[in-house]
């Protein structure tokens, strides 16, 4: 080919055609958002001296409300690296206040955004308690945006409750515990509720993949304490420590298990654990309901509880922790609630204390 | 000759697709947006764009942070687009977030059975404020380019007046004051909404904003000495320069002459960030005038104009005379202070003779 004027001017408007395409390409396909690893991390002064970043190990343990939340919180709090803490209440508000507002426009962009509740919430998680090399927070209901706190928290693993939608439901219903959006007087109402909030938790636990999200079952727990633990503290990577096994002998010790006086779950946490809330509710449940337990709540049987068994086979228990039930029906633990104390302090007992969604 | 044209255009268009392609799959990354270039702490702090500070400086309640607000449409973005223009002022647009944080922050500590459980968690008053405290820091810092003096403008966010003077001491606060029925009027043709309230009524805006203002400028008067300035809009837009010095000397700045004139720096580097939502944007690309003093005058309802006094006294209170249609802004009537205005007779300051 000959070089002419013509020619080289035809290529030269060529790739100015080209670039100029590129270019408005640039604004017409959708871009990538630059990696969030490449921003800074959030850190937070705590109290004095103590700094506290969003890139630390964290473990948020949640499910539907009553399905052995404390109890897992109280155990990893009797491990000497780990530090829970009571309910927060305010995580969850926050979380929700964020969901309203990524669905409008609003005057910051989402990076910034994510960034403040992520200093709000380092700020409640680690001031609220002790320092402890793995923070930990327990709302039961932060695992229906496990998905985004693993997105503000690359470290975080999460820890997802699970229990015969049953018992859960026996259980605040029996006790008059108010959970947002849960008709205490209707069986069948709190059981769909359930279903539904298990299936969102679930899938948001999916979602985060299995090397940062672990589902336990209640059963299991109380059932094989010891395989369940160590399964679980494998999965924080934690190493294996007796004390979670009697957490009840940690219960307001420096480092060990701080129960609130107004939380619904602290009478029964303060003993060690058994099995004697593992089938109570057989026998409550509104026939109607047990007929139609399938419609109702689906999760129970894709999560392997029999709907149509009053009740399943959860298990044989360990020896060991059997002696526990034993004294417990025998009448060691009981202690009449309006005496128990807390610290040297009576424990109240707050009617109608919400759990927070 | 013509094939070998033939052969060469096919060739670029083979190469066009192949990079569309290419372009359309791979994703381009997104050009760095101007604003939340994640500049170190360090910049901000010092002011400028050199990078020599090796560990970023952490912001915390002592931040010297500026709050402006006030009821809207009462010269909230004008103060802040004035002061933005400051070479060592950054504000930005509304943010939206604050006050709605903020007014959760208050729900939680009005009802008492709520502080207990809070209490018991270990979520103490003074862990929430590290809370919001770390919240507002990150969302006033990123929100906008570095600054000496960071400040930022939500008009409601002065409902929490008095709470943020106490998590953040060093803060300073300029509460917009303008005429409740020129603010109403505003709201009420330009359609502006405001939750709670009713914009076809001229009764129930005046009163809410009664009531609103009361709130904010007992809080504004009840801060710590000299942290917060109320200023007038109508003053400010009929001797700017004057109310500017003002304003500057209150905040401990340098006089810059680019406040007078904010309009020569809109969407410029260090100057005035104007947000394409929000609902006085059009009118502060302007510069300072007077064209909105008194365009309420003849709109309001007369049965509402008769009753004037008993639907928003804080107008009497805040000097504006509500009987005159309109008041003479050029000489405004002083603020009353609280202590007075118990004693003496209402008659006597609207009419003295």
């Amino acid at each position: 080919m000959r070089v002419s004027a013509r020619r080289v001017l035809t290529g030269l408007l060529i790739l100015g055609g080209i670039s100029t395409l590129t270019q408005f390409l640039r604004f017409c396909l959708p871009c990538r958002q630059p990696s969030q690893g490449a921003g800074e991390p959030v850190t937070v002064l705590v109290r004095d001296g103590w700094r506290v970043s969003s890139d630390i190990p964290l473990v948020f343990v949640g499910g539907v409300p009553r399905s052995g939340t404390t109890l897992m919180r109280a155990m990893l709090d009797a491990h000497p690296a780990v530090r829970c803490g009571e309910e927060t209440r305010v995580v969850p508000r926050i979380l929700g206040l964020k969901l309203g507002w990524a669905a409008e426009k609003e005057g910051v962009s989402t990076k910034v955004l994510d960034r403040a509740v992520t200093a709000f919430l380092l700020q409640i998680i680690a001031g609220h308690g002790e320092p402890a090399p793995l923070l930990c927070n327990k709302d039961p209901f932060t695992l229906k945006s496990a998905k985004y706190l693993a997105h503000l928290f690359p470290n975080s693993k999460f820890l997802l409750m699970l229990r015969d939608g049953r018992a859960a439901v026996y259980s605040m219903i029996s006790r008059r515990v108010t959970i947002g959006g849960f008709d205490l007087s209707s069986y069948r109402d709190c059981l769909a509720k359930w279903s539904r909030a298990t299936q969102a938790m679930l899938t948001q636990c999916t979602q985060v993949g299995s090397k940062r999200c672990l589902a336990v079952r209640y059963e299991r727990l109380v059932l094989h304490p010891r395989s369940t633990l160590q399964t679980v503290l494998k999965f924080l990577g934690l190493p294996w420590h007796e004390g979670v096994l009697h957490h009840e002998e940690a219960i307001g010790k420096p480092g060990g298990v701080s129960l609130s006086k107004t939380e619904r779950s602290t009478d029964q946490v303060m003993r060690p654990v058994n099995l004697d809330a593992l089938t109570r509710w057989v026998g409550h449940m509104p026939p109607d309901v047990m007929a139609d337990m399938d419609a109702i709540a689906p999760m129970l049987g894709r999560l392997g509880y029999d709907p149509k068994a009053n009740p399943p086979n959860y298990g044989q228990p360990d020896p060991q922790f059997l002696n526990n039930t034993q004294r417990l029906l025998r009448g060691d633990f009981k202690t009449p609630v309006a005496s128990l104390h807390l610290n040297g302090r009576p424990l109240m007992s707050m009617k109608g204390s919400q759990t927070e969604r | 000759m013509r094939g070998q044209k033939v052969s060469m255009l096919l060739g670029c268009a083979l190469l066009c697709s192949a990079s569309l392609l290419y372009l359309g799959l791979s994703g381009i990354d997104c050009p760095p947006p101007d604003h939340a270039h994640r500049h170190t702490w360090a910049d901000a702090h010092l002011g400028s764009t050199n990078q020599s500070q090796a560990s970023p400086i952490y912001y915390g309640e002592d931040t010297p942070l500026i709050f402006i607000g006030g009821f809207p449409r009462s010269g909230t973005t004008l103060m802040r687009a004035m002061l933005d223009a400051h070479n060592a002022v950054r504000c930005g647009e509304e943010t939206r977030v604050i006050p709605r944080l903020l007014a959760m922050r208050a729900t939680w500590s009005r009802s008492a059975r709520e502080r207990v459980r809070l209490d018991e968690a270990g979520v103490t008053d003074q862990v929430l404020d590290s809370a919001v405290r770390a919240f507002l820091l990150e969302v006033i810092i990123g929100h906008g380019e570095p600054a000496a003096r960071l400040c930022n403008k939500d008009p409601f966010a002065l409902k929490s007046l008095s709470y943020l003077a106490r998590i953040f001491p060093q803060a300073k606060f300029v509460l917009m004051l303008r005429d409740g029925r020129a603010t109403v009027h505003s709201m009420i043709s330009r359609k502006v909404t405001i939750s709670g309230f009713d914009l076809t009524s001229y009764r129930d805006c005046l009163t809410k904003w009664s009531r609103a203002m009361e709130g904010m400028y007992s809080q504004c008067q009840g801060a710590p000495e000299g942290s917060c300035l109320p200023v007038r809009y109508e003053h400010l837009v009929l001797h700017p320069e004057e109310e500017m010095r003002k304003l500057l000397s209150f905040l401990g700045l340098p006089w810059d002459p680019a406040v007078l004139h904010h309009e020569d720096l809109i969407g410029k580097a260090g100057g005035v960030s104007l947000s394409k939502v929000e609902r006085s944007t059009d009118q502060v690309v302007n510069p300072v005038n007077t064209d909105a003093l008194s365009k309420w005058v003849g709109h309001i309802p007369s049965d509402v104009l008769r009753e004037m006094d008993d639907i928003a006294p804080m107008l009497a209170r805040l000097g504006y005379d509500p009987l005159a249609n309109p008041p003479d802004y050029t000489r405004p009537d002083p603020i009353i202070a609280p202590n007075n205005y118990t004693l003496l007779q209402r008659t006597e300051i609207l009419h003295p003779s």
